[in-house]
């Protein structure tokens, strides 16, 4: 085997393009700002991908589509238990991270009980969930709690908090898949079902575990994301649909299954952030934006599946 | 009924009331049903509050036999041309309808009037002739907005434009008058335009990114909803507040009251009442009993200045939208306007 670029380095390429050409245009001037925006905004999207990355390496089929009404449920239900009271930052959490358990277990028992398609299962799931946040609270808008508020909306060190948030659970994540063996299951399992079973992996766990941590991504996601922007709206996790699948495929990962990269996500989510406010900036319109965005990330795709080695 | 025994002049209204509805039928057996596309946001959330209380006052009152409310799960255009072929089926009298699409329920819409139902649309309204339209006229809504700004900063300056969602009839009609305003008061220029998607979060973060290659800001002119996110945004950066046109959401309100309060931060708040939905169910059971209604009706925007911001806030439920719930003379009056 050759030594080869790492399918990762495309995003963060990409990305570190996108931030330079911005900067371009200002000639320099508020590199700091864009970063700490990039940081902070793409933390969500790095957290929900790192999620779908898991669920995508599972192997062909799937994917879990409920990730927006998680998100939107954990954040309501979390900010309603609050009710805007010092000091229940923790509740507020243990709640949302209780959202995401039930919800995890829940898309799992559709796909193994019921034998549903996880994107069948999870979309229809996906209604029930957004159903039971409008009903909890008919979209009125809960404030966080102040200190929670300021952490979320706060930097340590010149980095956002939710950046931090984000790097520990990378972190975590990376020592899972590399060097643990609930990750070798997991890749076993998504290059192939059936030999990972004969070989001796427990491999309706390992989906099972997969499917409960996408889903806890999701609500801490939520949670994060509804404190940060002063409460949680009932369409608050719409666009993070289609930008986890995004930020897992341009950082590398394979669409198949079977192998994924954790540096790629992050990569990809700050890619996902600074090419939209390239475009912004260079005041590119609605459509101009959609299809130059939809190239970009189709010519990255290319790149980073053309240079990987073969196996 | 009891309001009306107050004053003579309240009587005078009530001789008027009486001589208009003496043409009219009684609709106490007639059925209404609302076909919504959507409740995925607090806007909405207000609309069918509104439009559940009216109508079950409505059955209480003895006005009408039923104004039940259907939303559809999917937002999709097909979906809700099988549930207004249902609501045919089901004998209704007349569909209040809020479309996922000016034109795609169109056939639906065209099988409901033959079955003689009476359709009446707002908010997302219907191209079809033989349905009624009660629309806002948004390209005006936007133009305010600038010619707001130009009696604020007569000097002009850079503008952030905040759009909706792209590809919307509402976010370019929106924005065609924001862009009317801007071509008239040649003081101002828009030097950056982002899509916040009517929500918060989105418009924080496309504010957030956008923010760091603009020059010094004077206002931002936006679709409401995206307001208070503009001014966390302008915050984080730490840039100072710009003037920023505010929508109805109680946080944007609220920002609004404790600025004004730290500082004397002075704008406006243009939206579209929830409440409309009340409007078209009254507009509904007028041609249920008869009345004459034009086909095309106009409802006026919800403005809230300075003076009246305490008074909206106050009467805006914490985390909801400013409403106003129309009642059966304001449907007369808009239907006598539109004559």
């Amino acid at each position: 085997m050759t030594m080869s670029v790492k399918p990762w380095v495309w995003a963060w390429l990409a990305a570190a393009q996108a931030f330079a050409a911005t900067l371009v245009l200002t000639s320099g001037r508020g590199a700091g700002e864009l970063a700490y925006a990039a940081l902070s905004f793409g933390a969500f999207a790095a957290i929900v991908g790192m999620g779908q990355m898991l669920v995508i390496t599972l192997g062909p089929g799937n994917v879990d589509l409920s990730i927006p009404a998680t998100m939107t449920l954990a954040g309501t239900l979390a900010l309603k238990v609050m009710g805007s009271d010092p000091g229940t930052a923790w509740l507020g959490l243990i709640v949302a991270l209780g959202v995401g358990l039930a919800v995890g277990c829940a898309n799992f028992a559709l796909i193994w009980l019921l034998r549903l398609p996880p994107i069948i299962a999870t979309l229809a799931a996906s209604l029930v969930y957004q159903s039971v946040a409008i009903w909890s609270n008919r979209g009125l808008r809960i404030k966080p709690p102040e200190g929670l508020a300021d952490f979320a909306t706060g930097r340590l060190l010149g980095v956002p908090n939710v950046a931090w948030v984000t790097l520990v659970l990378a972190i975590v994540v990376w020592v899972l898949l590399e060097r643990a063996v609930w990750g070798r299951w997991l890749l076993a399992a998504g290059q192939n079902l059936r030999a990972a079973r004969l070989a001796g992996v427990p491999v309706q766990a390992v989906r099972a575990a997969t499917y409960v941590a996408v889903a806890v991504f999701a609500s801490l996601a939520g949670y994060l994301l509804s404190s940060f922007s002063g409460g949680a709206a009932l369409n608050m996790g719409a666009e993070y649909l289609l930008m986890s699948i995004a930020v897992v495929v341009i950082g590398g990962s394979s669409i198949a299954g079977g192998n994924s990269n954790v540096p790629g996500v992050i990569g990809a989510s700050l890619f996902m952030f600074l090419v939209v406010s390239m475009l912004n900036s260079y005041g590119a319109g609605a459509g101009v934006k959609s299809v130059l965005t939809g190239a970009i990330i189709i010519a990255i795709v290319i790149a980073a599946s053309t240079r990987r080695p073969r196996a | 009924m009891k309001t009306l025994l107050t004053g003579a002049a309240t009587l005078a209204l009530l001789a008027g009331a009486v001589h208009a509805e003496s043409h009219l039928v009684s609709t106490g057996d007639k059925r209404i049903a609302l076909s919504n596309n959507y409740a995925g946001n607090s806007w909405r959330q207000a609309m069918l509050q509104t439009y559940e209380d009216t109508a079950a006052q409505a059955v209480a009152d003895g006005v009408v036999a039923a104004g039940d409310a259907f939303t559809t799960s999917e937002n999709q255009a097909t979906e809700q041309a099988a549930q207004i072929q249902n609501m045919i089926l089901q004998g209704y009298d007349a569909i209040v309808l809020n479309a996922a699409s000016p034109t795609a329920l169109n056939g639906a819409v065209k099988e409901a009037c033959d079955a003689g139902v009476v359709v009446v649309s707002f908010d997302g309204i219907v191209t079809e002739p033989c349905a009624w339209r009660i629309a806002v006229d948004f390209a005006a809504m936007g133009k305010e907005e600038v010619d707001y700004l130009a009696t604020r900063l007569p000097d002009g300056g850079n503008l952030l434009e905040i759009r909706g969602l792209a590809g919307v009839f509402v976010d370019d009609e929106i924005s065609k008058g924001i862009h009317e305003g801007v071509a008239e008061h040649s003081q101002f220029e828009i030097v950056g335009s982002v899509h916040g998607d009517w929500a918060q979060d989105v418009a924080q973060k496309a504010v957030a990114g956008i923010l760091p290659s603009l020059p010094e800001v004077v206002g931002v002119v936006t679709q409401g909803g995206d307001g208070y996110g503009a001014a966390q945004a302008f915050a984080a950066a730490g840039r100072p507040t710009p003037l920023i046109v505010l929508g109805n959401r109680q946080d944007e309100l609220k920002w609004w009251a404790e600025q004004r309060d730290a500082n004397g931060y002075e704008t406006l708040s243009l939206s579209i009442a929830p409440g409309v939905a009340s409007l078209a169910f009254w507009v509904a059971q007028q041609i249920l009993a008869g009345e004459e209604v034009p086909k095309d009706l106009t409802v006026p925007f919800l403005k809230i200045t300075q003076d009246d911001l305490d008074a909206a806030l106050a009467s805006t439920p914490e985390g909801s939208v400013a409403n106003v719930s129309y009642s059966l003379e304001d449907a007369q009056g808009v239907i006598a306007d539109a004559k």
